[in-house]
């Protein structure tokens, strides 16, 4: 018994964590969705997604960190290649990152997008296929805060391949469309873009974030596009506060984004021979989303409850042959069965003007899903 | 119509932006650091997510959940030091 206590005892005093750390982390969520429109309706049960994030913490300096998301997309899998890159803490204020990394244009896709952070089983419009604020990006990035004041700071500076122009040569009616996905740069121009972060109030309930995001976007080797540039900018906001008089967290975030891209000669042929026009290629989006969680009830099952509304809208050039006018106000009740795993109820009615499917339509949607953090 | 609410917006949101600086920049330095651990850890976390719980992750793991939200959520070094101690220390 002394020797079992002994070899247990001197294995306990000698063990010694190695330094380097590896982790799989990571979000899914399955559930059901139902979409209506112009009386007709369709509804499925989805299969789930599945996105395990990598983590390799190499020493107290450095990190490298990637996702993987796999969703089943038409009965087949389809996998997601979201972001790899490495990290370097160069000190308390400057952490080098390089690689594919989540852009920090606002805050929705580097913060807020995963299915157990997301207060709402829909992104807002504007985002992901379609959207006007980008994403990821490769490249290379300084980030890091400091404290100022009573209050900190945070910024972002990166330089990527930056976005692409499409010009229509494949789909004529995606002509003017920025492409952000671009494992190679289509010119020499490297696209620079930034975020500040600021948080005046010494308990971090505040934060307003100012983004910008530039650069060349045009083929290098066709003259017409060569000097296109696009400029892309965004608002954030956020306020997180438990609150006594109302005896719960409220949680209010927005953002505001900007895409202006030069004037360009674009070509449509509609059975009477290529002919050529232009627009004014701005495009604007924006959400706003509060939501109430009665954290300070004395009931368990009431305090896990958490209500969301979010308002958000999309501008596309009105001239383009994929000019879009879209409304979206969304409802949710949320139940938080742990603090990374939740079962959301939402219900969202969209109202879009032009669109891939043009004219005036309006569908509802609803979505039971259940997510989870990992 | 569009362009001059836009930019009237754009005039408004610059206008908070600014006035937010200048009152961070300005206000005396209430350090962080005099902040208890369990503070930051409720302040910080919930900005994005619900505050985790320390028991979720052994001592070992959250040296690296922990310095994986000071490069994304843009935590300063001193904020992650005692959010990390704390959730060791409660764990």
């Amino acid at each position: 018994m002394l020797l079992i206590t002994a070899v247990i005892g001197g294995y306990a005093q000698d063990y010694k964590p190695s330094q380097s750390q590896f982790m799989i982390r990571g979000y899914g969520h399955a559930g059901f969705s139902s979409f209506s429109s112009d009386g007709e309706t369709e509804s499925s049960f989805q299969g789930g997604t599945f996105a395990p994030i990598f983590l390799f913490k190499h020493s107290d300096k450095i990190m490298f960190e990637a996702e993987l998301e796999f969703e089943i997309e038409d009965d087949e899998v389809a996998i997601g290649f979201e972001y790899a890159n490495f990290n370097y803490i160069m000190n308390d204020y400057v952490t080098l990152r390089g690689g594919k990394f989540l852009l920090p244009f606002g805050t929705f896709m580097e913060r807020l997008h995963p299915s157990w952070i997301n207060r709402l089983s829909s992104t807002p419009l504007g985002y992901g296929h379609d959207g006007i604020a980008p994403s990821t990006g490769i490249g290379f990035e300084l980030r890091g805060a400091a404290q100022v004041g009573s209050g900190k700071i945070n910024y972002s500076l990166y330089t990527t391949n930056g976005p692409t122009l499409n010009t229509g040569v494949e789909d004529q009616e995606e002509a003017g469309i920025l492409l952000f996905e671009n494992s190679e740069d289509n010119n020499t121009n490297k696209a620079i873009g930034g975020r500040l972060g600021i948080l005046p109030f010494s308990n971090s309930s505040v934060e307003v974030g100012l983004s910008f995001y530039s650069g060349k976007v045009g083929d290098k080797d066709v003259a017409s596009y060569e000097n296109v540039k696009a400029n892309l900018f965004a608002y954030d906001f956020s306020f997180v506060k438990q609150l006594n008089g109302v005896k719960g967290i409220v949680d209010v975030k927005a953002q505001y984004n900007q895409s202006n891209v030069d004037d360009a000669t674009y070509i449509e042929d509609d059975g009477a021979g290529p002919e050529e026009y232009t627009f004014d290629n701005s495009s604007n989006s924006y959400y706003t989303q509060v939501s109430y969680r009665p954290t300070m009830s004395g009931s368990d099952f009431i305090k896990n409850l958490e209500f969301v509304w979010r308002y958000s809208e999309l501008n596309t050039p009105e001239d383009a042959e994929w000019a879009e006018e879209s409304t979206q106000t969304a409802f949710g009740v949320n139940y938080w069965m742990s603090w990374r795993s939740v079962f959301k109820f939402t219900y969202q009615t969209t109202d879009t003007i032009g669109g891939h499917e043009g004219g005036k339509s309006s569908t509802d949607g609803v979505f039971v899903h259940w997510a989870i953090g990992f | 119509m569009k362009m001059k609410l836009k930019n009237i917006l754009f005039l408004i949101i610059s206008g908070i932006f600014t006035v937010l600086v200048i009152n961070s920049c300005a206000s005396q330095k209430a350090a962080v650091l005099e902040k208890s651990s369990a503070q930051l850890w409720g302040e910080n976390c919930v900005r994005c997510h619900s505050t985790p719980s320390p028991a979720s992750f052994n001592d070992v793991d959250w040296e690296t959940v922990t310095m994986h939200m000071q490069i994304r959520a843009n935590l300063t070094a001193a904020e992650a030091t005692k959010i990390k101690e704390f959730m060791q220390s409660a764990n």
